[in-house]
């Protein structure tokens, strides 16, 4: 599903130019449910940006479902996060004068679904993640869980392949990041990849897989197998 | 993304900031009700010179401007009365004539018992009534029988009345006009309007003052067409056809209407280029305010902008919402201005006694000039959000 080779990603500070990502091998299979560890500051984020499109290596390929997207321009990154990937972020990142539904539609806007059936299918979203009676809530009115659901509703809406969560559980409590590692359990069961980036080992070991990142690198490319998910 | 998606979008935008989007708006609405108001009372008084100068009725006034060689053959040109009775009835073949206006008037005396007094007598065709030229206040008109049996019938101007009667009701009396009787069957009405002191007048069948006068000749002719457009053609031909008659190269003419057009044209082009450009100058400036209010717009939405692109949306559609967010801004200025300036102009009209005119084209002209300010200022804001880094959009705070 994803295949990474020999990736970097330098920023220029001034003139100086920092080495955030350094020759970064990877893949992911379609199926597996990964967790990117390791310290803060290590690179985590501009991985995941890069994985999910938001991003381009400075250096090196980034196979996506066969295809390689590191020269890709950016309409067909666009159309690439819109199609094939579900962003799910620490602050949730809800639009706050859209309802909840209106938010899960979204991504459907952009894809250019009618009317009628963004409707139908942002409800279906929203039930599957246990919100059925807050549909027209706006996120102010909604708990941390709550909006955190409403955005994985937002990221699995389009059916995406692969889900990408950014320290989702971050800015929850722990009964809360279980219920939401819980919901991303679930997808995983039905066939989504999902990789999520945390601190927490209790969050890691909803994963079947662990990958460990320190200054810009994997240290340790070997598989912790747990056995598959479930 | 459809039009009306990003429509509706734009629309809830600014809604939720009531009070900045009406500020904004308020350039874009004092400027095009500025441009509605000029151009309403401009077309309006235009229309009003027009009418007046060739009447309500469709009449055009002909004119006997004799050449230097007619002068100087016949010095006495000017006591002559240009056109002749066959003229008219010439000029009344013409098919685009409705109607010939004709009169001739001569200064002259008149006696009722010791008081004698100067006035000047017109004798007037019956398409002189028909054109509803004289206005009975006391008696009656002329009736069809006057003119065709030259009955020495006679209408008074409201001054000789009021000075040679003192006031009295002079319907019925018998004046001598140059030493003939005649009885007065009709008073008209006061002269309305400032400047208008009425003079000593008295109005007589032309049989009648033919045969008093002994002459035929009719000093006044007004032509009448059937429309406006025919008038123009029917002066042009009633000129060629007396100048033909009397064998003269130029000397019958018509008011021209397309050099007095042309002329009235010319002043409100100036007009409306002062007061268009001041227009313009107060649409620059509600276009910059546009255009400011939507770089901030768009510096406070950045997180927004980062997450519509996390979500998919392409550079283009990110410019496309934020363009469509402006000109839906200015359209809605520019269709209150509109509603501000018709209101205006109707009524300053009305207080100025000046009619005023808001035609389709000029709101269908603010409506799309509204939304090329919106597109023009726009662009620039929403350039700036479409080039937006998602990254660092996201990480906004
Ligand atoms: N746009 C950028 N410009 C310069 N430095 C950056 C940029 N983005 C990230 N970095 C740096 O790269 C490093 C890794 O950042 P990040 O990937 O966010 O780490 P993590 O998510 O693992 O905490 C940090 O030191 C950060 O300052
Ligand atoms: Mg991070």
């Amino acid at each position: 599903m994803i295949r990474l080779e020999s990736i970097t990603r330098s920023f220029l500070l001034g003139k100086e130019s920092v080495h955030v990502l350094n020759g970064i091998s990877l893949s992911i299979q379609s199926g597996e449910f990964a967790a990117i560890m390791g310290p803060s500051g290590s690179g985590k984020s501009t991985l995941m940006n890069i994985i999910g499109c938001l991003d381009k290596p400075t250096e090196g390929e980034y196979y996506l479902g066969g295809e390689n997207v590191s020269h890709y321009n950016d309409k067909e990154l666009a159309r690439v996060r819109n199609q094939s990937i579900g962003f799910v972020f620490q602050q949730f990142h809800l639009l706050p004068r859209l309802s909840a539904l209106k938010n899960v539609e979204l991504p459907m806007i952009y894809a250019g679904v009618s009317k009628k059936e963004r409707q139908a299918r942002a409800e279906e979203a929203l039930m599957k993640v246990g919100l059925a009676d807050r549909m027209n809530h706006l996120p102010n009115a909604l708990s941390g869980g709550q909006k955190q659901r409403v955005a994985i509703a937002r990221a699995i809406v389009n059916q995406p392949k692969l889900i990408l969560a950014d320290e989702p559980t971050g800015a929850l409590d722990s009964k809360t990041s279980m219920d939401i590692m819980e919901q991303f359990r679930e997808l995983n069961a039905e066939g989504v990849t999902i990789i999520v980036v945390t601190h927490e080992s209790e969050v890691a070991e909803y994963a079947n897989r662990t990958i460990l990142v320190r200054d810009g690198m994997i240290q340790s490319p070997a598989v912790l197998d747990r056995g598959p998910s479930i | 993304m459809s039009f009306s998606e990003n429509l509706l979008m734009a629309l809830s935008s600014l809604k939720a900031h009531k009070m900045r989007s009406i500020l904004t708006m308020l350039g874009i609405i004092i400027g095009v009700a500025a441009v509605i108001i000029v151009v309403a009372i401009g077309q309006g008084g235009e229309a009003m010179l027009k009418t007046q100068i060739t009447g309500s009725g469709n009449t055009i006034e002909m004119f006997y401007q004799p050449s230097d060689e007619e002068m100087k053959a016949n010095p006495n040109i000017f006591q002559q009365a240009p056109f002749k009775q066959e003229d008219i009835r010439a000029l009344e073949q013409i098919p685009e004539i409705k109607r010939v206006v004709a009169s001739s008037t001569k200064l002259s005396s008149a006696r009722f018992q010791k008081d004698t007094v100067d006035v000047s007598t017109t004798g007037i065709n019956q398409a002189y009534i028909q054109l509803n030229e004289l206005k009975v206040e006391k008696g009656r008109n002329f009736s069809t029988s006057d003119f065709l049996g030259g009955r020495r019938t006679g209408i008074v101007s409201s001054k000789f009345q009021e000075e040679f009667f003192k006031g009295e009701n002079a319907v019925g009396k018998v004046i001598m006009v140059a030493n003939q009787p005649i009885e007065v069957i009709g008073v008209l009405e006061k002269p309305t309007g400032l400047l208008s002191f009425g003079s000593m007048e008295v109005y007589l069948p032309f049989q009648t003052w033919r045969n008093i006068y002994g002459s035929s000749d009719f000093t006044q002719v007004t032509l009448q067409a059937a429309s406006a457009e025919q008038l123009q053609v029917a002066g042009k031909k009633a000129a060629k056809l007396l100048n033909n008659r009397h064998n003269t190269e130029k000397s019958y003419q018509v008011i021209n209407m397309e050099e007095i057009a042309q002329g009235i044209g010319q002043v409100t082009k100036i007009m409306t280029l002062i007061i268009g450009s001041i227009a313009g100058i107060s649409l620059f400036v509600g276009g910059i305010g546009v255009m400011n209010i939507m770089l901030v717009s768009v510096t406070e939405r950045t997180r927004e902008i980062g997450i519509r692109m996390a979500l998919g949306a392409t550079r283009g559609q990110v410019l496309t919402q934020f363009l469509i967010e402006s000109v839906t801004l200015t359209l809605i200025g520019g269709i209150l201005g509109i509603f501000l300036g018709w209101g205006t102009a109707t009524v300053v009209s009305f207080f100025a006694g000046w009619p005023s005119l808001v035609s389709w084209q000029v709101v269908l002209g603010g409506v799309l000039f509204s939304m090329v300010i919106g597109v023009v200022f726009g662009l620039l804001p929403a350039n700036k959000a479409s080039k937006l880094d998602p990254i660092e959009s996201l990480r906004y705070e």
